[in-house]
């Protein structure tokens, strides 16, 4: 990985992919990564309410023939449309709307850019199911993005210790990929931290990160 | 007189300082993960009356004890519980200590 390759990730500073939410409660500040060699994604989102975020973030992908090359840098408001608290679980409905400049390496300069989206997750402390979809539309381009991802924990655990998860993602982009990426990962949850890491079918590293500060 | 006043006074205070603490126990729907939880615990524990806060994730408890000579408010619990996402089913008050609720946990 290269100098240039971190040194974007941490500029351009949560991915709706990693999200188990893609808010934190009110007040909170949230960042979200998503990296791997052909996708890099960073977000960061402040809650202003319990149910509203705005932030900025940005989207580096590539074709898997390395020759298509985008770069998405977007203003974001996410919003809760929907909230089931259960006794022992949660389900949600989030909206996404984003609206940026994205260049590429196949056209000049940098065009509007537009992307919204919608995520459904359900998710108890032994399962979790999630499934989003988001547009990622300018003139003359569309890469619309869909994702599924289902996991399960190993264990129950005290709110202060790491819980494991397995949960798999399989997820495509149109017009970048032909093949659907699936990658299992292993999903370590604190009170402090969110981390997910593993390998797609690509034989490509993944790993994503969330922080709420 | 006076000196049997103030021995009342000592005991009387004695007394109360060896009384269990005054804790509100929250159930609460939703709560299902310690990372999206965490609003729970920093948001209760910046209340100036909270000395002690417990998130009981397996028995979806939320236990915040009162400093010595403080009131807890039940309604502003539920707000701040409310503002990190969850919602309050339930809420009692004890006389634990956070540590001994967090020890009952444990057993």
């Amino acid at each position: 990985m290269t100098r240039s390759w971190w040194l974007w990730a941490a500029l351009s500073l949560a991915t709706h992919g990693a999200a188990a939410a893609p808010i934190g409660f009110k007040d909170s500040w949230m960042l979200m990564t998503d990296l791997g060699p052909n996708w890099q994604e960073a977000w960061i989102n402040h809650a202003f309410t319990a149910r509203d975020a705005v932030g900025a973030g940005g989207v580096r992908m590539k074709s898997d023939d390395g020759l298509r090359r985008r770069t998405l840098v977007e203003a974001t408001y996410t919003r809760l449309l929907q909230r089931w608290n259960l006794p022992h679980a949660q389900a949600n409905v989030w909206l996404f709307a984003g609206a940026g400049g994205v260049r590429g390496n196949d056209f000049d300069g940098t065009r509007f850019a537009v992307a919204p989206g919608l995520q459904v997750d359900y998710e108890t402390t032994r399962v979790y199911l999630a499934a989003t979809a988001r547009l990622y539309r300018a003139k003359d381009l569309n890469h619309d993005f869909g994702s599924v991802r289902a996991g399960f924990s190993f264990y129950e655990v005290d709110y202060d210790e790491v819980q494991p998860w397995l949960v798999v993602e399989a997820r495509r982009m149109r017009g970048l990929s032909d093949k659907v990426e699936i990658t299992p990962m292993l999903r370590l949850i604190h009170s402090r931290f969110f981390v997910e890491a593993g390998v797609n079918n690509s034989r490509q590293l993944r790993a994503n990160l969330m922080y709420t500060f | 007189m006076t000196h049997r006043i103030l021995v009342s006074l000592v005991l009387g205070t004695a007394a109360l300082t060896a009384q269990a603490a005054d804790t509100v126990v929250a159930t609460v729907n939703g709560m299902v993960c310690a990372f999206c939880a965490q609003g729970i615990e920093k948001r209760l524990s910046k209340m100036p009356a909270a000395q002690a806060v417990f998130v009981d994730l397996k028995r979806k408890v939320v236990a915040v004890e009162a400093r010595p000579g403080q009131a807890l408010d039940q309604k502003t619990i539920s707000a701040e519980i409310k503002d990190s996402g969850y919602d309050v089913v339930k809420l009692e008050s004890v006389q634990q200590t956070v540590a001994e609720l967090k020890a009952g946990a444990k057993r």
